[in-house]
């Protein structure tokens, strides 16, 4: 018995264990909402501080496991940050690492367990409505009256809204401070060597992927003349849909077709399903990733480029130009004279070309309710609003870590490895109030931008301006889609299913199988996504 | 005789209690203590209010499962999935085991039973790297093909060759570690069955077939239940590191949709139900192979 049993016990409640565990400890974070109460006087944070008893503030910060990267709690910006505001507001600041890529899967077993930092944050707008609906955050409208003032300046109405759930400030968003979205990028050296243009439509990019593919300009074996892998957690088609989304959208269309950025395809958009046929027809001659499906990660394509065999490819805007994975530097090293440049092939019907961006709000950034810090947590990102200390966490010592040349800060190669490493640029894991450089002022944000990418000033400075041309940011909602954060990551994996599926469907059968796959993620919750964006929209708009 | 006391036998192998009960205590604070936790699968479990606030729900999450098609996909799969692996999965470390026994030479013996072990020891996540650099369209396996005129094969994007391609992988992996429990069996058979039966003129498939497959036969028959009773029960790594986007249709098992709905999505009392009702229908298997293996005349695993 004891055998069997054992070994079925164990096999069949894992889940329930790891479950069940979690909810064991959460119930101890019931007697916690209480925040400290705000000391007699009024203002001023940094005597009031002082005062108290020494505290402990816990951050997230995310764990990029890149090669070489410094104890991510023990370093040069953990001491800054401590030797400043810990010093000031008598606390010692203490972070706890998430892995990047199952940021929200922990992050939701920590809020489960009370085990999560006071300042948590996350870009999965469904995950932080979760939490709101289960009454899990700190209101932190009456902490940002009385300790925010700079906060709430910095980011102003337009930002702030993005946090607020039914006129509740249950989340500061960070701000975004540049809005491009995405770029496609061209091996400009194998258009010159087989004499063609710069393709500027689709069918002329087509025409061009199967010149690639058949002359073969880069004598490579196994060209791919577009390279292209399904994600599982953000799957699409990348700016192909712009050349076939019709140009006369309604704004009431746009907005409940379109509604979500890029973790979730479009499916009812008009013109989708001419862009997945896109893909199935570059599939089936050929010219697309052979490996696009079992390359989840991405990190096969990027190989690929890296090593000269793609003509052609979607991604960031700065993509090959950053230091991570590095696909630039490494193809210029692997096939000297190869030379990538952006391209904006996608012209719709009225000869744009469109491109999905970002709106200005980044991570969402919030304190559970359980936290006993969060007066502290909104003193800490008031602080860091401080256009000083955004300076030093985005760019380091002046002179030493970075040279100011026409008002923008110039790295000097300091905050590449060892203790001073960033693992993102402009550290964006510990300076998580602006996602993106911050200077304070736009002009000298899209300057200094080129300024962080040694060796491509010129080419990034060119790829921000393509990528921002008829850039354009998903629609605001003021009400978040309840539907969609049930659904969101079941829609997303199916999604990726599906497309999958069509894009190496068998040519007769892809319109049928479209019309199925549609209904069959209109059943899984679509739908209810829809029509919550569709009474959210009207409600919005006083229909 | 006067019967004695369970006091007695305490204190007449007082130790060996003893030691006894540290794995009884493992196994009551790390298995069925976590039962309690069961009960989310009955609320709507809110995460910040604890398990014993969150109210009942009347069924709801059962309802909610029984009502998706997705689940009953995933648990076709895991049936079909886990009925392949006891059909080709379970003899061949059965044959193996008779192959590695008849041999002669015991250095060769030796060596190939560690590197037959060997695979065992691989983690999933490393032999999903290893699958994905054979196996998939350009890997090295399709490459050799091409290389010698042939046409690829979709060992890992067509659903149906893909399932062939996580059957076999699992063989490799684990047939040569599931061969010590027979091999040990067969070194319990006495040898002077072998030299009667030698006397009789009976070959070695003769031997195999009447003297060491009845020697294992017990062996077989509770590893066979074991199998049965986990039918329902997969495990997480396998598939969910094979897997991609092609083949859900047939890779999607209740492991990798109770941690998609249950860890990503949050939705910790869907997920508790799905693993309850998992587990019923282990527990349902693993009795009722073990009765019928009984009536049959073999021993039980209790």
């Amino acid at each position: 018995m004891k055998a069997g049993a054992r070994k079925f016990v164990s096999v069949g409640f894992a889940t329930l264990m790891l479950a069940s565990s979690l909810s064991a400890c959460s119930s101890k974070g019931n007697n916690t909402s209480d925040n400290t109460k705000p000391s007699g006087s009024t203002q001023n944070t940094a005597s009031e501080g002082t005062s108290k008893k020494h505290r402990t503030l816990t951050v997230e910060v995310f764990d990029r496991g890149k090669p070489g990267q410094p104890d991510l709690n023990n370093n040069y910006w953990t001491k800054y940050i401590n030797d400043n505001f810990g010093k000031q507001y008598n606390a010692t600041v203490k972070f706890v690492t998430v892995p990047r890529s199952q940021e929200v899967e922990k992050l939701n077993v920590l809020m489960a367990s009370s085990d999560a930092p006071d300042i948590v944050f996350t870009y999965d707008a469904g995950t932080v409505y979760n939490f709101v609906q289960q009454g899990g955050l700190t209101d932190l409208g009456p902490l940002l009256d009385q300790y925010g003032s700079a906060l709430t300046s910095y980011l102003g109405e337009d930002i702030l809204k993005y946090g607020k759930y039914n006129g509740t400030q249950y989340a500061v968003s960070a701000k975004r401070t540049i809005l491009a979205g995405f770029n496609t990028f061209i091996r400009k050296d194998w258009l010159d060597k087989l004499g063609l243009p710069v393709p500027t439509t689709a069918e002329q990019f087509y025409d061009t992927m199967v010149a690639f593919k058949e002359k073969n300009p880069g004598q490579v074996s196994g060209v791919i003349p577009y390279g292209y892998s399904l994600s599982s957690s953000t799957p699409g088609v990348g700016a192909i849909m712009e050349a076939f989304k019709p140009s006369n959208l309604t704004e009431k269309q746009f907005a409940t077709l379109q509604a979500q950025s890029v973790s979730m395809p479009p499916w009812n958009l008009p013109g989708y399903d001419k862009a997945v046929q896109y893909l199935n027809k570059m599939f089936h001659a050929g010219l697309l990733s052979p490996n696009f499906v079992t390359d989840k990660d991405g990190k096969l394509s990027d190989a690929d480029i890296s090593n000269g065999k793609v003509g052609a490819f979607f991604t960031n805007w700065d993509g090959p130009y950053r230091t991570a994975p590095g696909t630039y530097n490494n193809l210029k090293a692997n096939v000297p004279g190869a030379e990538l440049i952006p391209i904006d092939p996608w012209q719709n019907d009225a000869g744009n070309h469109p491109k999905q961006g970002y709106s200005p709000n980044g991570l969402y950034i919030f304190v559970p309710k359980f936290s006993k810090n969060a007066d502290l947590a909104v003193q800490y990102l008031n602080w860091m609003a401080d256009p000083q200390n955004t300076l030093f966490l985005q760019n380091g010592k002046e002179g030493e870590d970075y040279n100011m040349v026409n008002g923008v800060p110039v790295q000097t190669g300091t905050t590449t490895s060892g203790d001073k490493m960033m693992t993102v640029a402009n550290n964006l894991d510990y300076d998580i109030l602006s996602n993106g450089i911050e200077l304070g002022d736009p002009q000298k944000n899209q300057a200094a931008i080129s300024a962080g990418y040694p060796g491509y000033e010129k080419e990034v400075e060119n790829a921000l301006k393509v990528s921002m041309t008829e850039n354009y940011a998903p629609y605001y909602y003021s009400t978040p889609n309840a539907a969609d954060a049930k659904y969101h990551s079941q829609l997303t994996s199916l999604s990726a299913q599906l497309l999958a599926k069509l894009i190496t469907a068998k040519p007769a059968e892809f319109d049928s199988l479209y019309k199925s796959s549609v209904q069959q993620f209109m059943d899984q919750g679509g739908k209810a996504v829809l029509d919550e964006f569709v009474k959210n929209y009207d409600a919005q708009n006083g229909q | 005789m006067a019967k004695k006391g369970i006091i007695h036998y305490i204190k007449h192998d007082f130790l060996l209690y003893l030691m006894l009960v540290i794995p009884v205590a493992y196994i009551l604070i790390f298995k069925y203590a976590p039962m309690y936790g069961i009960q989310i699968a009955f609320k709507d479990y809110n995460i910040f209010k604890g398990i014993n606030s969150s109210p009942w729900n009347d069924f709801e999450t059962f309802k909610q499962v029984f009502s998706s098609k997705q689940f009953f996909q995933v648990v076709r799969n895991t049936l079909v999935l886990n009925g392949l692996d006891l059909i080709v999965g379970f003899p061949a470390p059965i044959l193996l085991a008779i192959l590695l026994n008849e041999l002669v030479s015991t250095k060769f013996k030796k060596a190939s039973q560690t590197i037959l072990y060997l695979p065992h020891f691989l983690s999933w996540v490393i032999i999903g790297g290893i699958v994905a650099q054979l196996f998939s369209p350009t890997g090295m396996l399709n490459a050799l093909i091409a290389d010698m005129g042939g046409h690829g094969f979709p060992f890992l994007t067509d659903k149906y060759a893909w399932v062939g391609t996580y059957i076999l992988v699992g063989v490799w992996q684990n047939a040569g570690w599931g061969t010590i429990l027979y091999l040990a069996a067969m070194t319990g058979i006495d040898n002077q069955l072998y030299e009667a039966a030698e006397a009789d003129g009976a070959g070695r498939f003769k031997k195999i077939w009447h003297i060491t497959l009845p020697g294992i036969r017990p062996t077989i028959v509770i590893l066979m239940i074991l199998q049965l009773g986990n039918i329902m029960a997969i495990n997480f790594d396998r598939p969910f590191n094979i897997q991609n986007n092609l083949v859900m249709d047939f890779g999607d098992v209740i492991s990798t949709y109770v941690y998609r709905v249950g860890i990503q999505s949050a939705d910790f009392s869907l997920g508790t139900a799905v693993g309850l009702f998992q587990s019923v229908i282990c527990l349902i298997f693993l009795v009722s192979s073990n009765y019928i293996s009984r009536k049959l005349g073999d021993d039980g695993i209790w």
